[in-house]
């Protein structure tokens, strides 16, 4: 029997989650800034921000961003690498890596390489980069085991990973207030703005379906790495969590 | 939010080439102010350091002290002489700890225009305040717990006004 893995609420065939996923984003590609400053409010430009000043990468730095999508991150980090720095924007999708490459140069950012990978088998050798980040795109990866240890492998030692991620909110409050706008707000801006319903109501589901902030700090610490912490944003609706490779 | 600050103060510091952090490196240290809630690790590591809150590994140096001989420390006091007046607690290598805290004490930055950087200049005054008050003041501990309530909790502080009238 084949084995079965979460598309959202569903139930799928492993191998099939991958292309379900690429359905998604090469549906929401063009619109996908547009949406995330909609849809968030413009906070996911503060979390990003966080996550780049919780970094600590320096000048002359490697980083990998990884999932990087429209390269919100990669630009940041390219301001903080300097030109003897090196940053690779990658995505397993290439419609977002092209909507990345077109944001980077309407930013006048210059000096950023693209990769198409997968992050559960990362094409660089062992102890490559300095800092590994990931906004946003855990939650959809198939074997999130399989890439943390892989993102453990390419880290030198005292390198930082970043995951920036949706999680769980603690607040009664916020929560109710949440689940309403993620299942009745979120998939009707998604149709009203991207044309596509369906993909924003994936979005909300594959949120529900992560692991929590504990959860996902014990993943980190058995991929390998000496210490993991986490910082609640916003209420807990994002968290961002810091693994550091000793 | 004291560990970010202080994170973002040291690595600074060892940016502007202030900092020769060999002898550091690949140390964990363990930092407890026992009366003020600033429980940290300080992991030296690839020329930088990462200051946490999880305690879930081995460390090579454990440092818990008071705020006062803290602050003591900050403004130059003797580490040896601390520690021979038993006001300090080290578990671990003591030359370590010494390293650490002749770090600590180069702290004279102007935190404000750091942080401005990553969290707007609001915040930022707000934590440049406390690493003043952390610095210079005399009798710290209550001007640095109230600093610590405006950065961490603002809110809190609209009850220093609420029972006021217009």
């Amino acid at each position: 029997m084949d084995k079965t893995t979460h598309f959202g609420f569903k139930d799928v065939v492993t191998d099939d989650k991958q292309s379900l996923v690429r359905g998604v984003f090469d549906s929401v590609a063009s619109k996908y800034d547009l949406m995330n400053d909609v849809l968030s409010f413009g906070a996911h430009r503060l979390w990003k921000r966080y996550t780049i000043a919780s970094s600590n990468v320096k000048v002359g730095d490697k980083v990998l961003d990884l999932a990087g999508g429209t390269g919100d991150l990669a630009i940041k980090f390219r301001k903080k690498v300097g030109d003897s720095g090196q940053v690779i924007l990658s995505d397993i999708n290439a419609a977002m890596l092209g909507e990345g490459r077109k944001n980077l140069i309407n930013n006048g950012v210059f000096g950023v390489e693209f990769i198409q990978l997968n992050a559960q088998n990362i094409p660089f050798a062992d102890n490559t980069f300095d800092c590994v980040s990931i906004a946003f795109g855990l939650r959809n990866i198939t074997d999130k085991d399989q890439a943390l240890a892989e993102m453990h492998r390419i880290l030198k030692p005292g390198g930082c990973l970043l995951i920036l991620e949706f999680s769980k909110t603690d607040s009664e409050l916020l929560k109710k207030f949440y689940d309403f706008y993620s299942f009745s707000v979120m998939p009707k801006l998604g149709g009203i703005i991207a044309n596509d319903e369906d993909s924003y109501q994936y979005l909300a589901e594959s949120i529900r379906k992560h692991p929590d902030q504990e959860t996902l700090k014990t993943m980190v610490l058995d991929a390998g790495f000496s210490f993991c912490e986490y910082h609640n944003l916003s209420g807990g609706i994002v968290a961002l969590h810091k693994g550091i490779k000793v | 939010m004291q560990h970010f600050v202080l994170e973002q103060a040291l690595n600074y510091l060892i940016d502007q080439g202030g900092v020769n952090l060999g002898a550091l490196n690949g140390k964990v240290l363990h930092f407890a102010l026992e009366d003020l809630a600033l429980d940290v690790n300080f992991i030296c590591t690839n020329n930088r350091i990462f200051v946490t809150t999880d305690a879930t590994t081995a460390i090579d140096v454990d440092i818990k002290l008071k705020s006062s001989v803290f602050l003591a420390l900050l403004q130059g006091e003797d580490l040896t002489e601390l520690l021979r007046q038993d006001k300090i607690i080290i578990h671990g290598d003591v030359k370590t700890a010494q390293l650490l805290v002749d770090l600590l004490q180069q702290i004279d930055i102007d935190l404000e225009e750091v942080l401005s950087k990553y969290i707007g200049d609001i915040f930022a005054h707000q934590a440049g305040k406390l690493g003043k008050t952390f610095k210079k003041s005399k009798n710290s501990i209550e001007a640095l717990k109230d600093e610590l309530t405006t950065l961490l909790v603002a809110p809190s502080k609209s009850n220093l006004f609420k029972d006021k009238g217009i």
